[in-house]
């Protein structure tokens, strides 16, 4: 229950802060944002680390190949930092830039699933009656 | 990751706002220039260093 506190609390003092410095130092608000975020992510991580080891143990339980799920884990990771800087691309206005960081991160984790795109056609034409 | 940085961000901006209008109305422009410059690299030098140990976070988390 406290993690929620501290988040909202974060988020809502770097609001006002941005909100006063924007008058006078637009720049300032942005690294204001970068921040909060940076910390706000800091207080998720250990929430997650635990996500990401149940998600191992279960996989390793049910015998999938532990390799698909490294790879899926990396494309969480890069889409998140995708995210993260395509949101304060486009807060401070550069949408044109945001478009170009989502088509490469998008490129990038299209590049990583090839393999598994390429087994699964393989298992299909096994299935496939020839 | 504490928060009392983005107090210390928040400090730097304000003061350089300031900083450069008093130095405005006295008429040295060069000056305010320079003070702000000051303060962003000083913030920037902060940030950057937050967005490194994000990365590194972020690294050893997801396995990247």
């Amino acid at each position: 229950m406290d993690e929620v506190i501290k988040i909202v609390g974060i988020g809502l003092i770097s609001l006002i802060l941005i909100i006063i410095i924007k008058q006078y130092r637009p720049e300032f608000a942005i690294y204001i944002s970068i921040i909060s975020g940076i910390i706000i992510f800091f207080y998720a991580i250990d929430k997650l680390t635990n996500i990401i080891d149940l998600l191992k143990q279960i996989c390793n339980q049910s015998g999938v190949n532990n390799k698909y799920l490294g790879i899926l884990i990396k494309m969480t990771g890069i889409a998140f930092l995708a995210e993260f800087a395509i949101s304060i691309c486009k807060d401070a206005g550069e949408s044109s830039l945001a478009n170009k960081i989502e088509l490469g991160s998008k490129a990038i984790v299209i590049s990583m699933s090839i393999p598994i795109i390429h087994n699964l056609l393989e298992i299909i034409l096994n299935l496939m009656p020839t | 990751m504490n928060v009392d940085l983005l107090f210390k961000i928040a400090a730097v901006g304000i003061l350089v706002a300031v900083l450069h209008q008093v130095l405005c109305r006295a008429g040295r422009e060069e000056q305010a220039m320079m003070t702000t410059l000051a303060g962003l690299v000083i913030v920037l030098t902060l940030v950057i260093k937050e967005i490194s140990s994000l990365f590194d976070t972020v690294r050893t988390l997801f396995g990247l």
